[in-house]
C-alpha cells in the first residue's frame, strides 16, 4: 500500500514536473517570439500599427483662413462630418432610414432606393453642419447607430458667397487647396496634422488631441483686395452685364501709387479663373494711349503739331485702308486725336515714333511678360518682336491690333502715366500671418522701372482729360472730380480669318483723382450680344465703380465746381 | 491557510485592477464625450460667427438699406470725411 502511495506521489510529481516544464518551454517560447519580435519585427510592426491607426486621418489637415485687407475673413474651413452606411450592420433598416429622415432631413425614397441597391457601403449626407451632428452623434454608440459611419471632414466657408470666388478658388473636404489661391498658397495655408493629432484608444476608437489646436502651424493669408470695392466692382459688373450680354465681363481696381489689387472681378464667376490675370485680348483704342505717350516721350511728336488726316482715309500701304468715320476735320492735333479716338491719328504717331521705339516703350511697360503676381494661369500676352513688323504692323500696333495683353499689364501701363511714369509691382497678397507672429510682408511697394518722364506724364494726363471731358469717355466723368481715361472698341478676330465686324471688345481704362491719383479702373466687356461702344458701355461702369470707391475712401472733391446745384 | 491569504491577495489585487481599468475607461468615454461637445460647440460658434460676418457684408447691408429703410448710395461729392 505504501509502495503504492509513494508510486503514485512520484508519479504526480514527475507529471507535475513535465507540466511544469512544458509551461516553462512554453512561456521561453513566447517570451523568445516577443523578444525576436520586439528587437527583430519591432519596424514592421510599427509601420503596420501606424498604418492601421492614421490611415483614416491621413488627410485630416488643418487650413488657414482668407482673410481682406481690412481683415474681413473671405474663406475659413470649418469641421464637419460625412454620414455612410454599412448594410451589413444595419439592424433594423426601416428604423435607420426613419432616424437618418427624421434627423437629417432625407427623402425616404430614395434611402429606400439606395438600401435596396447593390453597394454594401453608401453616403447617405455629406457637410453635417454642427447643429444636426449633435443629434446624430449620441445614437452612434446605439444599436439604431449599428452600420451608420459618421467621418469627420471640412467645409469652407466663403462668408460673402461667391463673392471673389474667382480670385479664392477651392479647398476640397480635406483642407487641400484645388485652384485659386487656395492652391496657389497651399504650403502655407494647410498643414497635415494626422501623425500629430490623433491617437488610438485601448478600445480602438481614435481620439483627437485637442492640445494641438493651439500649435497649429498653418499660416493665414491677407490680400490686398477690399471686399467693399470688390462688392462694387461685381455689382457694377453684374448690371453690366444684364443690361449688355457679353461673353466675359472684366473689372479691375488698382492703387495707381503703391500696385496693389483692390478689386478683381470676372464674369462669369468660376472659381479659381479670375479674367483680370487669365484673359488676353486686342485691346483696341485703349492702347492708342501707350503709343501716344510712347511718342510723346520719346520726342517723336509734340502735343501742338497737326497730323494730316488724309482726308478720313490712309492708304498705309498696298491693299490696306484706315478710315475714320467718327469726324470730318482734315488735321488733328494729338488731343484732338485721342477725344475721337482716330485709328488714323494714333497709327500715324505710331509709324512717326518708329518699330524699334514703340517696341522698347511697349515690352518697357510690361507688355509680353507676366506680372510677378503669378496667378495660376495668368498669360504673359503676345507682342511680336520689331525686326518682324512691317509698315503696316507698326501703324496697327498704335491703335492697338497686333498685340495681346492681359488686363493687369494695361492698368499696370495706366498706372504709371496716373502715378508719374512709375512701372509698379502689382500685389495680390498683403502678407501671410504665421503661427508663431511671423509676418511675411508681400505687397511692398516696389518700383520696377520709369517708363515716362514727369513732364510727359503732365501732358498725356491732359489728353487723356479732354477725352473725359469732351471725347468719347464723357459718360465717366464723376460730378466733383477729375477723370482721365480712354475708351475702346476692338473688333474680334473671326473664325473665317480677319476681324468680324459684329463681335468687339468694349472697354474703359482711366484714374482718378488727376493729380492725387487713388484708383485705376479697367471695365472690359467682351463680345456684348447689344452692339456698342466703349464710351457707351464701359465707361458708365467705370463711372459707377469710381463713385463707389471715392466714397469708401472719402476722397475729397478736387473739382468742386462741377458738381450739379441743386434749384432752390 | 497560506494559499488562502495567497488567493484573497491575488483576487484583491485582480479587483482592483479590474475596478481602476473600469474606472479608467468611465472616465475616457465622459471626457471623449465632452471633447467632442466642446468640439461641437465650437464648430457652431465658428459658424454663428460667419453667418454674423455675412450679415455685415456690403451685400446684406446694401440689401436692407435699399429695401427696408428705402436708403440710396451717396455720391461721393455728398461726403465728407471728418479729420481726427
Amino acid at each position: 500500500m505504501l509502495r503504492l502511495r509513494t508510486s503514485f506521489a512520484y508519479n504526480a510529481k514527475a507529471r507535475m514536473k513535465i507540466c511544469g516544464w512544458c509551461v516553462l518551454a512554453l512561456a521561453v517560447l513566447i517570451c523568445g517570439k516577443l523578444f525576436y519580435m520586439q528587437t527583430f519585427q519591432h519596424e514592421e510592426f510599427a509601420s503596420k500599427t501606424e498604418r492601421t491607426i492614421y490611415n483614416y486621418l491621413k488627410e485630416d489637415r488643418l487650413r488657414g483662413q482668407i482673410y481682406d485687407v481690412k481683415g474681413r475673413a473671405l474663406a475659413e474651413s470649418v469641421r464637419t462630418h460625412s454620414c455612410g452606411i454599412s448594410k451589413r450592420y444595419v439592424q433594423n433598416e426601416n428604423e435607420t432610414i426613419k432616424f437618418l429622415v427624421d434627423t437629417l432631413g432625407l427623402s425616404k425614397k430614395e434611402l429606400e432606393k439606395k438600401f435596396k441597391g447593390t453597394q454594401k457601403f453608401f453616403f447617405v449626407a455629406k457637410k453635417i453642419k454642427p447643429d444636426v451632428y449633435t443629434n446624430l452623434a449620441p445614437v452612434l454608440r446605439t444599436p439604431l447607430g449599428q452600420g451608420l459611419e459618421v467621418t469627420p471632414e471640412y467645409e469652407r466657408i466663403h462668408p460673402y458667397g461667391s463673392s471673389a470666388i474667382d480670385l479664392l478658388g477651392m479647398a476640397n473636404s480635406k483642407n487641400l487647396g484645388l485652384s485659386g489661391l487656395e492652391q496657389m498658397f497651399n504650403d502655407e495655408l494647410s498643414q497635415d496634422i494626422s501623425k500629430r493629432r490623433a491617437r488610438r484608444s485601448s478600445r480602438g476608437e481614435v481620439i483627437y488631441d485637442r492640445s494641438l489646436k493651439e500649435e497649429k502651424s498653418v499660416g493665414n493669408l491677407y490680400l490686398t483686395i477690399d471686399m467693399l470695392a470688390q462688392y462694387y466692382a461685381e455689382t457694377a459688373l453684374d448690371k453690366a452685364v444684364k443690361d449688355y450680354e457679353p461673353e466675359h465681363g472684366i473689372i479691375l481696381v488698382q492703387q495707381p501709387t503703391t500696385g496693389r489689387i483692390l478689386a478683381a472681378a470676372s464674369y462669369p464667376r468660376k472659381d479659381g479663373q479670375s479674367l483680370p490675370f487669365q484673359f488676353t485680348y486686342e485691346p483696341g483704342s485703349t492702347f492708342k494711349t501707350i503709343a501716344v505717350v510712347s511718342a510723346l516721350d520719346a520726342g517723336s511728336v509734340s502735343i501742338h503739331d497737326a497730323i494730316d488726316m488724309e482726308h478720313r482715309s490712309w492708304d498705309v500701304a498696298k491693299g490696306f485702308t484706315i478710315k475714320d468715320k467718327q469726324h470730318k476735320k482734315d488735321y488733328m492735333t494729338i488731343p484732338e486725336i485721342m477725344a475721337v479716338s482716330s485709328n488714323i491719328g494714333a497709327g500715324k504717331i505710331a509709324l512717326e515714333l518708329g518699330a524699334k521705339n514703340l517696341f522698347y516703350y511697349i515690352t518697357a511697360f510690361g507688355f509680353g511678360t507676366k506680372t510677378d503676381i503669378n496667378f495660376n494661369g495668368e498669360s504673359k500676352g503676345h507682342v511680336p518682336p520689331y525686326t518682324e513688323w512691317t509698315k503696316v504692323d507698326t501703324v496697327t500696333k498704335g491703335y492697338g491690333y497686333g498685340i495681346s495683353l492681359t488686363p493687369i499689364q494695361l492698368i499696370g501701363a495706366y498706372s504709371a502715366i496716373a502715378n508719374g511714369g512709375w512701372l509698379m509691382q502689382p500685389h495680390l497678397i498683403d502678407h501671410i500671418e504665421y503661427p508663431n507672429g511671423k509676418i511675411e510682408k508681400k505687397a511692398k511697394v516696389q518700383k520696377i522701372r520709369q517708363v515716362i518722364k514727369p513732364e510727359t506724364v503732365a501732358t498725356m494726363k491732359k489728353v487723356l482729360e479732354h477725352v473725359v471731358l469732351e471725347g468719347s469717355g464723357t459718360k465717366a466723368k464723376v460730378p466733383g472730380y477729375s477723370v482721365a481715361g480712354k475708351t475702346g472698341t476692338a473688333e474680334k478676330l473671326s473664325k473665317e480669318g480677319g476681324y468680324a465686324k459684329r463681335r468687339h471688345v468694349v472697354s474703359f481704362c482711366g484714374f482718378t483723382p488727376i493729380e492725387d491719383p487713388r484708383f485705376t479702373i479697367l471695365v472690359i466687356l467682351d463680345n456684348p450680344a447689344k452692339y456698342t461702344f466703349g464710351g457707351t458701355a464701359a465707361a458708365p461702369v467705370f463711372k459707377e465703380v469710381a463713385e463707389g470707391l471715392l466714397a469708401m475712401e472719402g476722397v475729397p472733391m478736387d473739382e468742386p465746381e462741377t458738381v450739379p446745384q441743386k434749384k432752390k | 491557510m497560506k494559499l488562502f491569504k495567497l488567493v484573497f491577495f491575488l483576487s484583491l489585487l485582480i479587483f482592483g485592477i479590474v475596478v481602476m481599468r473600469s474606472e479608467v475607461n468611465r472616465s475616457g468615454r465622459a471626457i471623449g464625450k465632452l471633447r467632442n461637445e466642446v468640439e461641437i460647440k465650437e464648430a457652431r460658434n465658428q459658424y454663428l460667427k460667419l453667418e454674423t460676418q455675412r450679415l455685415l457684408g456690403p451685400e446684406e447691408i446694401m440689401r436692407i438699406g435699399q429695401e427696408k429703410l428705402h436708403l440710396r448710395r451717396t455720391p461721393p461729392s455728398q461726403i465728407v470725411k471728418l479729420e481726427k
